[in-house]
């Protein structure tokens, strides 16, 4: 019996107060949810999580953003796992950057972990005072009531009244102290391929992406950055941009000229005709080569990180040493995002900053707007002699949309920084939009790496010494630190200040470390003469999980070895962001010169898992995202420019060069892992090692070329 | 007789500033109809599409003033209510993830699906593969169509 805490009302003044006081002290972004004072009329709204109205329609607010990756179907799900509701009942609203839901970020795959505990809570919390409700209306014990399909009965009877119905009796009803959550087995909701709640309004045209966002009177803006990266504006003739019927004003910014039109056409139009002389600051050298020696030369004697377990200096001196070493290198790879970078923002005449932006951080794009307005107002309040209070600033309201893709680009905020300057000149709402140059040529890239991999094998061929040696601007160990029993390991980090922006790409460091690993791994294998799967369930004796996903996919393809008839088999395994995952390709080997991708078959233990059919997706397109790395050449850089422009010279995979893609997904009890990230490590590797497999061909660098 | 074009069944007029405006940007700024996307601008990625006397275009390479006369199809003019034949599919099969480039892909299956009533999977490859999909959902693109070619 949950030990109830004092009266409600009691309890929310306090918090009031409370959080009234942390407002002045400064912004409190850790996460409670708990108790805001958020209730409306006809409405129970027992936290920040969820509300219900009279009318039974459930509002679950979700404060990650929706990506394609799954939250507004994977959070809800978990709050009416405990909150015993219909799933049709439920409609969901994305989370204002109110501090009660923390500091927003949604990134590293971990939207389910961070709201498993969390969310089921906060749906069993208002369950529990339903139920109180419920006691108080039909004048039975608590223990007699049962809450199911959104409405509290008297298990002793027929009476029954809806959730929006017991709303009149909540009020008196205290806030439960703590709530028994259920256990795996008695889930109804979690486990199930529920149908996602954003579907029916992407099969319209009615979603509303950060690009759609279209308020009244609105002016629509580009902005033209210098193509040298880290060049700035040296000056600008605006005059035959300036004569596009449409064209209301040409100003320069922090990272470029801007064009403020009319509409999108009028803007990227005249943005073409501008006559703009850049100060490239010397940055007409950097080029893909340059950037490449530049971190192949950087200094070994004191690594950024490092690994060492064992004796792990390949001294060649044991009896068994057969010595292996390999180079790997990785290019630059670009996000994009299929809606180019763009934001809208409103300077309202009541005086608050509104923003409408497509980002993976709202609490990011708030403190980014919230510092160049106050700005001018910190400079004008010094200059009165007063101090401004750090709290939260309700002034400033950020809007999360849907976004077209996220992998990590949209966490940047160069785009809410260049919008709220633009916003500032004018008393209507400005949507800046990037045309696919510009979010091509200026991204935070997915950094290039120069992998350096040496290993001693055991009289057995199975490795008794590794070592990793990782060199690059931007990079780190993520996804280095292995599964494998291997007793002696050194891995090493050199990692210097990048020159062109660099940042978080789908996978993260486990994209390029990953790779080196795992095709290094066969390699290894392949020169010993060894079953590379045989090598890696031997060394991955301890690692259960990552061990059974391998099994898993082995079992599926029926491992007969590398080779079966004119099929190449590649297999490579990774454990990242909370989840195990195992790929095998399958590669049909025309000629030497000519092989086919004919399938890939991947396990994925997460967990428990929230949607099964989620996950699938996730891997589906984990693995095309992979392989469109794997297998399309990189980002280059030439004079200080991005060589590529837009999708025909930085291509993705098109249907037809896609494989079959079967996915099989573990079944435990284990708390919840990632979904988002973990299905691309694996691809590169698995279909270098069905190349080494069909041709005997290694292969170093992406893309690689089949 | 002003110059006019025919969208979702409806007429349209536009000035002389907006008759090489590409259609893409006609639709979403002049018309508020923002169902159909910009990926490219230069006709590589098929986000754009709509369908022009029933074929597939890429809306962003084709200037207003060559509708005139034409009957333009936009995502919002499949039907009142996802009810589509290709809509209804789509959601059973629960196609889209970040759901961008899905009015692309879903004009092009309508296109697709007129001329061929039942196309083997390489036609719908080659076909559907003029729109470029980032999430990857391209194996249940494939699937929804078989679907709705099984079910017609």
């Amino acid at each position: 019996m949950p030990s109830f805490k004092p009266n409600r009302r009691k309890f929310l003044k306090l918090s009031v107060v409370t959080s009234g006081m942390a407002l002045v002290l400064g912004i409190n972004w850790s996460c409670s949810g708990q108790s805001s004072n958020r209730s409306r009329e006809n409405e129970f709204s027992p936290n920040a999580w969820l509300r219900v109205s009279r009318d039974n329609t459930v509002t679950i607010i979700v404060a990650e953003s929706e990506m394609g990756q799954g939250p507004y179907t994977l959070m809800p799900m978990m709050v009416a796992e405990e909150l015993e509701v219909e799933w049709d009942s439920i409609i969901v609203e994305r989370a204002s950057v109110d501090p009660v839901y923390g500091y927003q970020m949604t990134g590293g795959s971990s939207s389910i972990r961070k709201g498993w505990s969390t969310l089921r809570e906060a749906g069993a919390v208002a369950r529990e005072i339903l139920r109180e409700a419920a006691s108080r209306a039909f004048k039975i014990p608590f223990q007699q009531c049962h809450a199911q399909h959104g409405r509290v009965s008297n298990q002793q009877s027929e009476e029954s009244l809806t959730y929006g119905e017991l709303i009149e009796f909540v009020d008196e009803v205290e806030i439960p102290g703590q709530v028994t959550l259920k256990e795996p087995h008695e889930f109804n909701v979690i486990g199930h391929p529920l149908k996602r709640k954003d579907i029916p309004e992407k099969l319209n045209g009615s979603a509303r992406f950060g690009i759609d966002v279209q308020l009244e009177n609105q002016l629509f803006a580009t902005v033209v950055h210098c193509p040298v990266l880290g060049g700035a504006v040296e000056r600008f003739d605006s005059q035959q941009a300036s004569k596009v019927q449409g064209v209301k004003d040409i100003f320069e910014i922090r990272e470029g000229v801007a064009v403020v039109a009319s509409n999108t056409w009028v803007a990227f139009d005249a943005a073409a005709k501008l006559d703009i002389t850049w100060d490239n600051g010397g940055r007409e050298h950097i080029s893909t080569q340059t950037l490449r020696q530049h971190i192949m030369a950087l200094d070994e004697s004191d690594p950024s990180d490092i690994f060492e377990v064992g004796n792990p200096d390949i001294s060649g001196q044991t009896t068994s040493g057969t010595i292996h070493n390999s180079e790997y290198f990785q290019p630059f790879q670009a996000h994009m995002t299929m809606e180019p970078m763009n934001c809208t923002a409103y300077f309202k005449p009541d005086g608050d900053l509104e923003i409408w932006a497509p980002t993976q951080s709202p609490s990011a794009a708030y403190d980014t707007a919230r510092s160049i307005t106050q700005s001018k107002l910190e400079t004008k309040t010094r200059d009165l002699g007063y101090r401004l209070s750090s709290g939260y600033d309700e002034s400033v309201i950020v809007n999360t949309t849907l976004l077209g893709c996220g992998l990590g680009r949209r966490l940047q905020q160069d785009y809410v920084s260049e919008v709220v300057q633009i916003a500032e000149r004018f008393d209507r709402p400005v949507q800046l939009v990037w045309n696919r140059r510009e979010d091509i040529q200026h991204d935070f890239y997915h950094p290039m790496s120069f992998h350096r991999m040496s290993a001693e094998l055991g009289s057995d061929g199975i490795p008794v010494r590794w070592q990793h040696t990782i060199k690059g601007a931007g990079v780190s160990m993520h996804g280095a630190r292995h599964s494998y029993d291997i007793t002696s390991q050194r891995i090493q980090l050199f990692n210097t200040e990048p020159t062109i922006p660099t940042g978080p790409w789908r996978s993260v460091g486990s994209h390029y470390n990953v790779f080196a690993i795992e095709h290094f791994l066969d390699e290894l294998a392949f020169k010993a003469g060894i079953d590379p799967v045989k090598m890696r369930l031997k060394l991955l004796k301890h690692s259960t999980r990552l061990r059974n996903v391998l099994e898993m996919v082995v079992d599926r393809v029926d491992w007969q070895g590398t080779t079966r008839g004119k099929y190449a088999y590649g297999s490579a395994v990774s454990s990242s962001f909370g989840s195990h995952v195992a790929q095998v390709v399958e590669l049909e080997v025309l000629s030497e010169r000519e092989q086919r991708i004919r399938r890939v078959v991947c396990a994925i233990d997460c967990g428990i898992v929230i949607n099964p059919d989620i996950v699938k997706q996730q891997m589906e397109g984990s693995i095309i995202f992979g392989l469109s790395a794997a297998t399309k050449p990189g980002i280059s850089i030439r004079k200080g420019r991005v060589e590529q422009s837009n999708f025909h010279d930085y291509p993705i995979l098109r249907m037809n060069e896609t494989p079959e893609i079967e996915v099989i997904i573990a079944q435990n009890k284990e708390n919840p892992g990632g979904i988002g990230e973990p299905g691309v490590p694996p691809v590169a590797p698995a279909l270098a090692n069905a190349v080494l497999a069909g041709t005997g061909e290694l292969l170093y660098e992406l893309p690689l070329r089949i | 007789m002003p110059d006019e074009i025919y969208i979702n069944g409806q007429r349209h007029g536009f000035s002389s500033e907006q008759e090489d405006m590409p259609l893409l940007w006609y639709l979403r700024d002049i018309l508020g109809l923002t169902g159909t996307k910009y990926g490219c601008g230069i006709g590589a990625c098929g986000c754009c599409m709509v369908l022009i006397d029933d074929d597939p275009v890429q809306s962003c390479v084709v200037p207003v003033k060559s509708l005139i006369g034409k009957v333009v199809v936009t995502i919002e003019g499949l039907s009142e209510d996802n009810s589509h034949p290709v809509q209804k599919t789509w959601e059973a099969e629960q196609v889209p993830q970040c759901g961008y480039c899905q009015s692309g892909q879903i004009i092009n299956a309508v296109a697709l699906l007129k001329k061929h009533k039942n196309p083997d999977e390489e036609v719908i490859k080659q076909h559907m593969s003029s729109v470029l999909c980032r999430c990857g959902t391209y194996p249940r693109i494939l699937q929804a169509i078989k679907a709705v070619s099984r079910s017609s």
